[in-house]
């Protein structure tokens, strides 16, 4: 089934790329360098999606206390961390022939770089605490409060005056985007975010296996 | 605006390279869990064989791993 998930995100990634590259135009104003938005946009999906899923995780193991849903939650944060730090990167990146610069301190770029050291500091937690219990309930508590960062982080352009633009597609409203830039957006976040499941899912059946080799 | 391939390339090889490594991480780890669930579950077995009666088989007729 593994097997499967990864062979069908690989093709839905291959799509991603042909019509990031092959098929949608080269945007007038920016230029060619506008294509590395089919990867930074879904990049910021995965993490947010990644986020979301260990503050539901973290609910669901006060709630219950199962081992099986602190491991979704650090096997999320994981992967919501690696997306985070990719969506840095590359909008930096991005940033410098646009803007003219690789960084500045604008209320978007900062609240996703906290965003990132909290998570960072939630995966550091886990591997501080030696009493397996007592580490996932902290991390559990912190993995909720560090959520309440993703709306700051996705509405910082509104409440604040930034460099960065507001979103184009993850907004109420119409769309401005022409179709086809829509659709290779599309296509490039059901791609990322089968390689989601599949990275989680995968890390998660891991901390599984560890779990069982340290019993 | 000139096209700025260099970005491109920069941006997505980045990604490349950090997916791929992440990928690499979890099939190394998977096989070794694996391997060591797989020794674990081979020690056990001639135990359970002793408590419950069964003939052990001859570990000099085990091949050596190459």
């Amino acid at each position: 089934m593994r097997r499967l998930l990864g062979g069908v995100t690989l093709v839905g990634l291959l799509a991603g790329l042909v019509l990031g590259f092959g098929i949608a135009p080269r945007e007038s104003t920016q230029g060619n360098v506008q294509r590395i938005m089919y990867l930074h946009v879904p990049s910021v999906w995965v993490a947010y999606l990644a986020f979301g899923v260990v503050l539901v995780a973290s609910i669901a193991y006060l709630v219950r206390r199962a081992e099986s849903a602190d491991r979704l939650a650090h096997a999320s944060a994981e992967v919501g961390v690696l997306f985070t730090g990719l969506t840095i990167a590359t909008g930096s990146i991005w940033g410098k022939p646009t803007w003219g610069t690789w960084w500045t301190w604008d209320a978007r770029l900062t609240s996703v770089s906290i965003l990132f050291v909290m998570y960072l500091g939630y995966l550091l937690l886990r591997g501080m605490i030696d009493d397996r219990e007592r580490g996932a309930r902290f991390a559990a508590v912190l993995g909720i409060i560090a959520a309440f960062n993703i709306p700051l982080v996705h509405f910082s352009v509104y409440w604040w005056r930034t460099l960065h633009q507001p979103p184009s597609l993850m907004k109420p409203g119409p769309g401005t985007m022409p179709g086809i830039i829509v659709a290779a957006l599309l296509v490039n976040f059901a791609a990322f975010t089968l390689l989601y499941v599949y990275f989680v899912t995968t890390r998660a059946r891991l901390l599984r296996l560890e779990t069982e080799a340290e019993a | 605006m000139p096209d700025n391939w260099g970005f491109v390339l920069a941006a997505y090889g980045l990604a490349a390279i950090v997916l791929i490594a992440y990928w690499r991480f979890l099939s190394r780890r998977g096989k070794e869990l694996e391997d060591a669930t797989a020794i674990r579950h081979d020690l056990r077995q001639p135990s359970r064989a002793a408590e419950t009666g069964q003939p052990q088989p001859n570990p000099a007729s085990r091949r050596p791993s190459p």
